[in-house]
């Protein structure tokens, strides 16, 4: 009993007393109590189940006590009553919740969709921009005497180092391959990517078999994203893994790298950098009704198993 | 059936609301489930009133349309008003409103909701619920 806190062991004492009283003919007044304690509850970081136990410890009183000459159905009902009261701030709080976490879905939709535009905004229309500013440029260095001629040189290198940074920015952003060509080369050029900046060597093999509808694309190169963020930087990793797997009903994505590992455990209930990088994993794959598996040890590295449902 | 005026000064005044609107509830045939959430509705309304305007009333009538049949209550206050309304309506605005209680709830239980508020010129929330 010595889980129980101080706030839950105040509000038995008083549900009790509460249910008693409206057995008694309380009324209004003594559901008022009941709803009165429900909100109590909610405030005080109880559970549903919580309340649930404390209504079952409240009946059971009230029925060893039973002084009982009242009718059985009426007094069910009265509990019953009771029970809903005290059960209604949940409700409130159950919707409340629902809607935010439909709420967070659609902006989070909303969000990928401006990236997508900002992305492509960025690799098409501003790459194509300076392309023009070249040519322009290399038109003038011709008409020009050869010292100037060479400072337009300089300026055009500065056009390419800008070019090639809008180009990865966009990539990070979101990669238009993945919109063109689907989940498997944007992975590919992902790896690639990584390779050329970390040095880690990265395998990606396997198939989707055919496109995967738009959420899920996103979902998994995300995810990959992070768990290679992670492998290349958290975990030290020499060599990192990507494989896909279509199921009849799923797709199966798995990272493995030659890391130092990670307590999982620890990971979790920490809310560091890292750690939020594997709360946003988590998330997109409830959010897809997938399920997440995580296996990580200083001796085999790490392995993030990610599978997700395909409707048919 | 015509209009309950429940007058809210102290906090047993929540109780007769709640009381009249269960009445009134249960009388044009909500289920116990809608009623309870009616109560509830009631409860938040008053307490809104004695917490932020010290006095008000709660109003509820049946409503009667061709084709459905539901309960409208109306909480009236000539308190302080709300500054922003909007924000008194967002979660996380209160600790009862980071738990989706208070007004938020409110908006939640019942079908409809309209609120009229300004500064110095008192709160009107006005909820509708329509029988299932």
């Amino acid at each position: 009993m010595s889980s129980m806190s101080e706030a839950e062991r105040q509000l038995r004492l008083l549900y009790a007393q509460a249910l008693q009283e409206h057995l008694a003919g309380g009324g209004e007044a003594t559901l008022r109590r009941a709803y009165e304690l429900g909100r109590k509850a909610v405030a005080d970081g109880l559970g549903v189940l919580d309340l649930a136990a404390v209504y079952t410890g409240a009946a059971a009183a009230s029925m060893r006590n039973a002084d009982s000459d009242g009718n059985a159905v009426e007094k069910a009902e009265a509990m019953h009553g009771f029970l809903i009261e005290s059960l209604s701030p949940f409700e409130i709080t159950h919707r409340s919740f629902r809607e935010a976490n439909a709420a967070l879905y659609r902006l989070n939709e909303i969000l990928e969709e401006e990236t997508k535009r900002i992305a492509h905004m960025l690799h098409d229309d501003a790459t194509q921009l300076l392309a023009a500013v070249h040519i322009a440029l290399a038109d003038l260095a011709s008409e020009l005497p050869s010292d100037l001629g060479n400072r337009i040189q300089e300026i055009r290198g500065h056009l390419d180092q800008i070019e090639a940074q809008l180009r990865d920015l966009s990539h990070d952003l979101r990669p238009t391959l993945l919109d063109d060509l689907g989940l498997l080369p944007a992975l590919e050029f992902l790896a690639e990517g990584i390779t050329k900046r970390t040095g880690v060597a990265i395998v990606v093999e396997g198939s989707t078999d055919g496109r995967l509808p738009p959420s899920i694309e996103t979902a998994l190169y995300r995810i990959v994203q992070e768990g290679l963020v992670n492998a290349t930087r958290h975990a030290r990793a020499g060599r990192a893994m990507v494989q896909v797997t279509r199921g009849p009903r799923s797709i199966r994505c798995a990272v493995r790298d030659n890391g130092i590992g990670f307590d999982v455990q620890a990971t979790q209930t920490d809310k560091n950098r890292h750690s939020l990088g594997l709360v946003a994993i988590r998330e997109r794959v409830n959010a897809l009704g997938g399920a997440l598996q995580i296996n990580s040890s200083a001796q085999r590295g790490t392995e993030l198993l990610v599978t997700i449902p395909l409707e048919d | 059936m015509d209009e309950t005026r429940v007058p809210i000064l102290v906090d047993i005044d929540i109780v007769a609301a709640r009381q009249n609107g269960r009445a009134l509830a249960a009388q044009l045939g909500f289920s116990q489930t809608d009623s309870t959430l009616i109560a509830t509705a009631i409860s938040e309304l008053a307490r809104n009133i004695i917490l932020y305007a010290k006095q008000g009333e709660i109003i509820m009538k049946p409503l009667n349309h061709s084709e459905r049949c539901g309960i409208v209550v109306v909480a009236h206050d000539d308190g302080p008003g709300i500054l922003d309304v909007a924000r008194a309506m967002q979660m996380g605005y209160s600790t009862s409103g980071s738990l989706g209680l208070g007004l938020p709830g409110v908006n939640r239980l019942m079908d409809e909701f309209a609120i009229d508020s300004r500064p110095g010129s008192g709160t009107t929330v006005t909820v509708k619920k329509w029988r299932r």
